[in-house]
């Protein structure tokens, strides 16, 4: 345990070392709130989305524990790279304690990146009751691991930096666009009728739906959006695959090394 | 004058044929290109089809109009990635033991950045043509002449900043959050009507934006709008600022970086 938390403690130093990452991705995240959702709500059919400001508010807390989360597999791509992980053998813990400690602190940093985005939706929106807060936050958490462990995984196969920035964007795209993170569920029907029924199942079962889902469903007093036990074990099933897969991923990538 | 052309298409063709070896990320570009339109494109035009129809917009259309742009303005930053990957390989001293001037060099390396994205978007326009349709041919011409000064203007912006900057990381970020202003502060996503509606400052960034200029003129040259809120003299004289500005930014930062190793 006390090695998992010196591998934590070091990804956080690493984490506030990328400072001027931390300010890209907060211009980004706002550029998205306070720009696109700005127009996009002058735009949208009220029929469809009531308020698109507010509807895509618990939406961009998703977007920014994604990005943040999704950091710690560019630091650990880099040391692949940069053969760094030869250092990191050579510490005083097992191979399996560094990759829990790396896919852990992933998702925390995720979650610290997140709470201002959260706060601000709470101010925006409404205040959860302290058994609501404690689900959303469960939830997220639960979400950040397997975003980390996604990351972690994709870092660990991909041989270049570019690689890895192109992957990214892929899960990134195929992720947000397939859940209900920048629309309603209900929008995403459309494309049935288009012959990607598929996606719309993806869509369903996408754990950044079912965060993204979940936060409306204690803050936007919606009757769109009702809370489902269902979510929450969703999000859970994920972060375990994910989590396992890069702890698996990352150990392998040092063995071979 | 000859010799010096032939050494100037030779730093063009180098850049090309790199191009041509990232087939991994241009496969992962082309999926980005579909999924924007096959899934985002689809779902907001569901979302805004009721107002964009007011101001006479197929949404869908004016969507894709704009993905080809965005697609257009990402690759030709690609350019300065290229710039930092030499500096931290060394490839720098080899280009520059080249009997090729430094001024040759970097404009080569200007117009193989512009030329090489629009290579690749040519492909992915013949699509989009196919889906948008032509109107009229003379105006399709004005507006592919206005893509190409874009696209060589975006690649000087990207040396640009590539040689200013002096950490490929702190690179990445700048282009995530000027591509996250540029692209959302423009026309590329949505018309400018709306962005006035929401906030009049936003609409008058927007019509200063090199974006906003050539979407508008790629949707005017494709019939998608037949109207434009500028003349199209007016835009093509812009997009001609941008680009002779940032060439020849570009350019001098490029030569002055060169000298005594200060990439290093």
């Amino acid at each position: 345990m006390k090695a998992i938390l010196h591998v934590i403690e070091y990804d956080f130093r690493n984490f506030f070392r990328y400072r001027w990452f931390i300010v890209g991705l907060i211009a980004m995240n706002l550029a998205d709130l306070f720009i696109s959702a700005v127009v996009f709500t002058q735009m949208a059919s009220a029929n469809l989305v009531a308020n698109y400001f507010r509807f895509f508010a618990p939406g961009l807390a998703v977007v920014g524990l994604f990005a943040s989360a999704f950091m710690i597999g560019r630091e650990i791509n880099m040391e692949v790279r940069r053969e760094i992980h030869h250092y990191m053998l050579s510490l005083p813990m097992t191979r399996t304690e560094l990759a829990i400690g790396r896919v852990v602190a992933g998702g925390l940093r995720g979650m610290l990146y997140m709470t201002p985005l959260l706060i601000t939706n709470f101010i925006v929106l409404r205040f959860p009751t302290p058994p609501q807060l404690l689900l959303i936050l469960l939830t997220l958490l639960l979400l950040a691991i397997g975003i980390s462990g996604v990351s972690i995984s994709i870092a660990v196969s991909t041989t270049s930096f570019e690689k890895f920035v192109t992957a990214r964007g892929v899960v990134y795209y195929l992720l947000f666009f397939c859940s209900s993170v920048f629309y309603p569920l209900s929008i995403i029907q459309v494309l049935t009728t288009k012959g990607l029924g598929p996606l719309v199942t993806f869509a369903q079962i996408n754990p950044l739906t079912n965060g993204s889902d979940m936060i409306r469903s204690f803050l936007l007093d919606s009757p769109d959006c009702v809370f489902s036990p269902l979510m929450l074990l969703n999000v859970a099933i994920f972060s375990g695959i994910f989590a396992l897969l890069a702890i698996f991923a990352y150990s392998k990538i040092l063995q071979r090394h | 004058m000859a010799v010096g052309l032939k050494k100037l298409l030779l730093v063009v063709e180098r850049d090309l044929r790199m191009f041509i070896q990232y087939k991994f990320l241009l496969i992962m570009r082309g999926i980005w290109f579909v999924s924007q339109v096959a899934l985002f494109g689809l779902v907001v035009n569901r979302m805004v089809q009721e107002s964009a129809a007011a101001v006479g917009i197929n949404y869908f259309q004016y969507y894709v109009a704009g993905v080809t742009i965005i697609t257009l303005y990402s690759t030709a930053m690609f350019i300065g990635y290229d710039i930092f990957e030499e500096a931290e390989h060394g490839v720098f001293e080899y280009l520059l033991t080249l009997p090729v001037s430094r001024r040759e060099l970097v404009l080569g390396r200007s117009i193989g950045g512009g030329l090489r994205s629009f290579i690749y978007v040519g492909p992915l326009l013949v699509v989009v043509l196919f889906i948008l349709g032509v109107s009229n041919p003379l105006y399709l011409l004005v507006a592919l002449a206005s893509m190409f000064l874009f696209a060589f203007g975006v690649s000087g912006m990207s040396i640009t900043i590539a040689v200013v900057m002096k950490s490929g990381d702190k690179y990445d970020i700048l282009i995530g959050v000027l591509d996250a202003l540029i692209v959302r502060l423009s026309t590329t996503m949505y018309p400018v009507v709306y962005m006035q509606r929401a906030t009049p400052a936003f609409a008058a960034i927007a019509n200063f934006n090199p974006l906003t200029y050539v979407s508008d003129l790629f949707r005017w040259g494709t019939g998608v709008e037949g109207t434009l809120q500028f003349s199209p003299l007016t835009g093509v004289l812009a997009l001609f600022t941008f680009f002779f500005a940032f060439t020849f930014v570009g350019v001098v930062f490029y030569e002055r970086r060169l000298e005594g190793g200060s990439w290093q």
